[in-house]
């Protein structure tokens, strides 16, 4: 099966088309013209003139606003946009994608740039949607920075930082401060002030294991909400015991690793040193062969 | 078939000079990754050559008018093939269901080498064709495209235990198609 697939031949795209794409670039443009002798001062002060208008009154980078109402507006950077108990708005990302601002949440436009496109929600609920390379759009949250790697995703944050990452589609990278989770799609991540990201789960994952991660990551739960974590895991909650191979004490270290591979067998091209040591790499490679259990 | 990962390193330097607006990078870029498109577009729009242009033509637009964004940290074929996948899936909610077309191009051999590996990618590419959009673009991306599960993952906007579960289906599937078609 796969070698026929395989067999499938290349085609050759036709010459036409890059003939189309350059009529379209071209489009916009228009043909160099010459300028009388006459005008050339007249010409130049004109366009001084427009550069020093546009120095003074060029638009500030922003987002398109749409309120609940209908009406229209937009947030530039470093304005703030605060909606009510009962209102909400939509954001337009650039050509990316939108950002719904739910009801009492408060959220300011940090950047919007072609490599960055930015915003901070202080307090409140947002759903992101976006379709852009990985990494350019972020939301800081008191606590996290949520980093898109292509998908569609809800957070909810409080004043202080506590919240709770739901991503719906594709992934999403949450650090802060050294600390990195990973949340695929139907699986969440609790933030806390002062820690950042807890440990991702499943949304379908036992209600006992949800809660003993949330002692384990923010109550100092120890001991007692490890063995809960490790014995209430599935197959694919190895999602969440990969992310506490590195955050728990390095004595635990052993029990989880041991719990990680009676779910699923340790991967031929996985060491098992090299893990246990938490060797980036080791890791990243038995992350990507774990995750075709998630 | 090669696999663009390899092509990524060699793109670096035509990339920066398109995020100038070097026009020739531009040409190299299309160069480089045209063929891979426009197959793509081909076999998922089974064998509409008008269909599988438009879309290469409204690809390379829009990663021409979008680079700047591309910032290199992540990997620039994830980013392509994520414009190609959704450029594909856009074209096929407007459009109608078409009729299957076999177009596949020979590649150099003996006539009857060449008869036999044309048949075959024909009942390949019809099989291919009648699978559900979601199975069929998987396929195409592992396959074809030879991308790897993150990759795949991230074109295709899902986990990649789901890209498993939907290559895994689609095998099944073209393997019943298949031996119907025999």
């Amino acid at each position: 099966m796969s070698d026929e697939l395989k067999d499938l031949p290349l085609v050759k795209a036709p010459d036409a088309i890059w003939a189309r794409i350059e009529a379209e670039l071209d489009r916009p443009s228009q043909s160099p013209r010459r300028f009388l002798p006459g005008f050339a001062w007249a010409c130049a002060f004109a366009a001084m003139l427009i550069i020093g208008l546009y120095v003074l009154y060029r638009p500030k980078a922003e987002w398109d606003v749409v309120r609940a109402d209908g009406s229209k507006g937009k947030i530039a950077v470093g304005d703030w946009l605060e909606t009510g108990a009962a209102s909400k708005a939509v954001l337009t990302v650039g050509d990316i994608g939108t950002v719904e601002v739910h009801p009492n949440t408060r959220v300011r436009l940090e950047a919007a740039k072609p490599g960055e496109q930015r915003l901070k929600l202080a307090r409140g609920d947002i759903s992101a949607t976006v379709t852009a390379p990985p990494r350019l759009f972020i939301v800081d949250t008191p606590a996290s920075t949520a980093f898109d790697l292509g998908c569609a995703y809800t957070m909810h944050a409080d004043e202080d930082g506590n919240g709770l990452l739901r991503v719906t589609l594709g992934w999403v990278s949450l650090e802060w401060a050294g600390r990195e989770s990973l949340v695929p799609a139907g699986a969440s991540c609790r933030t806390h002030a002062k820690v950042g990201p807890g440990t991702p789960y499943f949304d379908d994952a036992s209600q006992a294991l949800q809660d003993a991660l949330k002692q384990f990551d923010f109550e100092n739960g120890g001991e007692p909400a490890l063995e809960m974590a490790l014995s209430e895991s599935r197959v694919r909650d190895t999602l969440t015991l990969w992310h506490l191979l590195s955050r728990v004490a390095p004595v635990d270290r052993q029990r989880v690793f041991q719990r990680m591979v009676q779910l699923v067998p340790l991967p031929q091209s996985v060491s098992a040193d090299k893990a246990l040591q938490l060797d980036p790499e080791t890791l990243k490679l038995w992350r990507e062969e774990l995750a075709w259990k998630w | 078939m090669a696999g663009l990962g390899d092509l990524d390193e060699i793109s670096a330097d035509i990339i920066e000079s398109c995020r100038r607006g070097d026009r020739d990078a531009f040409r190299a870029l299309y160069e480089t990754y045209k063929d891979k498109v426009y197959s793509i577009a081909l076999y998922f729009f089974h064998g509409d050559a008008s269909a599988a242009s438009d879309i290469t033509q409204q690809v390379f637009l829009k990663l021409i008018r979008d680079i700047a964004q591309f910032r290199g940290e992540s990997g620039f074929s994830t980013w392509l093939y994520r414009l190609v996948v959704n450029a594909c899936m856009d074209a096929a909610r407007r459009a109608k269901p078409r009729e299957i077309v076999a177009d596949t191009r020979s590649e150099p051999g003996s006539q009857e080498e060449d008869f036999a590996r044309r048949q075959r990618a024909q009942s390949v590419q019809a099989a291919l064709s009648a699978l559900p959009v979601k199975f069929r673009l998987p396929m195409l991306l592992r396959y074809f495209e030879d991308l790897s599960y993150q990759e795949m993952a991230r074109a295709l906007g899902c986990s990649m235990g789901t890209v498993a579960s939907r290559l895994s289906r689609g095998h099944r599937m073209l393997a019943q198609k298949l031996e119907s078609l025999r």
